[in-house]
């Protein structure tokens, strides 16, 4: 069988042609004649979203602002973590895009702890992606310096794959998901810069074993930093609010040559 | 899951080079650190290039050892 056209046709009109890089073909062709055009691509599949992430990156760099691209499964406390910042930190703290499949219940919460938030819901989408970001940032409209936190729908697999425009991942691991978790989802471990073991008020009554979960964290992602916290009790959350500030701070040092434009995140006139 | 958005975007680059052609074939290099698993693409594929002009293409996926997953060439009926 040919491998361009996938004829297996070999009965009459033989004929034989060369293709650009050298391959010859013997076709037969008797029922209506094909030819194929070989193009060379070299394209990553991701490049749209690569490339208007970056946009993303750029809008935010410019007006020293802080976005963090939150992640977990569903329920591992990703929102609660965020109630219990904005009430300790003030509503000044960060802001927030909420991504879900469907409903606007985590925005609620969120502005019922008095931060300004939007929410974005997916549909059959299991993870946000740069463009439904832009659109998020357009809408929320952060003011310069602060913290954005972009909460990623629930899921270990996907959003991993999928810049934001971010400067950092954190990943919300709950103790009662289970220790095994960083190294049978190794890609979204992979991906961060934190790793937050979550619901450690939970501890007594589960078989989770800590160090066992910080090796594998350790195994897939030897750069990752990891905290411990409660977003119940509020145990171990100055460590995540430190981390925030050192973020924040760090950007600041960083961003001094940054300068003001107005603009849309995409780059389009608004 | 998140294959059916790979899948799109896979239609939406191929579509774009084929300039309205037939695609016939669209051959894939896919990491195996990529996250991507070449057989849920596969089934999605068929959905995402419904109605456009890789609605009869062949995938041919070449598995790789590092987190790649780029599209290496098309090829066109004339």
């Amino acid at each position: 069988m040919c491998g361009i056209c996938g004829c297996d046709d070999h009965q009459d009109d033989m004929h034989e042609h060369v293709h650009e890089d050298g391959t010859r073909h013997r076709h037969a062709h008797p029922h209506e004649h094909h030819h194929h055009t070989h193009v060379e691509l070299e394209r990553r599949v991701l490049a749209k979203n690569d490339a208007l992430a970056q946009e993303n990156a750029r809008w935010l760099a410019e007006r020293g602002i802080l976005a963090v691209n939150l992640m977990g499964s569903p329920g591992c406390g990703k929102t609660s973590l965020l109630e219990r910042t904005i009430r300790s930190q003030g509503a000044r703290a960060l802001c927030v895009i909420e991504g879900d499949q469907a409903t606007a219940n985590d925005a609620e919460r969120i502005r019922a702890a008095g931060a300004p938030v939007v929410q974005v819901n997916t549909g059959t989408g299991c993870h946000l992606d740069a463009t439904m970001v832009a659109r998020g940032l357009e809408e929320l409209a952060p003011r310069g310096g602060s913290v954005v936190v972009v909460e990623n729908v629930g899921n270990l697999v996907c959003p991993a794959l999928f810049r934001l425009g971010e400067q950092r991942r954190v990943v919300v691991l709950s103790v009662a998901e289970g220790d095994d978790k960083p190294v049978k989802y190794p890609h979204m471990f992979r991906a961060a810069h934190l790793v937050l073991i979550n619901k450690t008020d939970l501890l007594p009554h589960l078989d989770f074993r800590l160090d066992h979960a910080v090796a594998g964290v350790r195994s897939v992602n030897p750069e990752a930093q990891v905290l411990q916290v409660s977003a119940r009790t509020g145990e171990g959350m100055d460590g995540w609010y430190g981390w925030l500030a050192a973020e924040l701070e760090g950007l600041r040092h960083r961003g001094e040559r940054s300068f003001e434009r107005p603009g849309h995140p995409l780059g389009l006139e608004s | 899951m998140h294959e059916l958005g790979i899948s799109r975007n896979i239609v939406a680059i191929a579509g774009e080079a084929a300039a309205g052609r037939p695609i016939r074939r669209i051959t894939l290099e896919i990491g195996r650190l990529s996250g991507v698993m070449p057989h849920a693409l596969e089934f999605c594929f068929d959905l995402a290039a419904e109605g456009t002009p890789a609605a009869r293409a062949v995938l041919e996926i070449r598995e790789t050892a590092g987190d790649e997953l780029n599209i290496k060439s098309i090829d066109l009926e004339d």
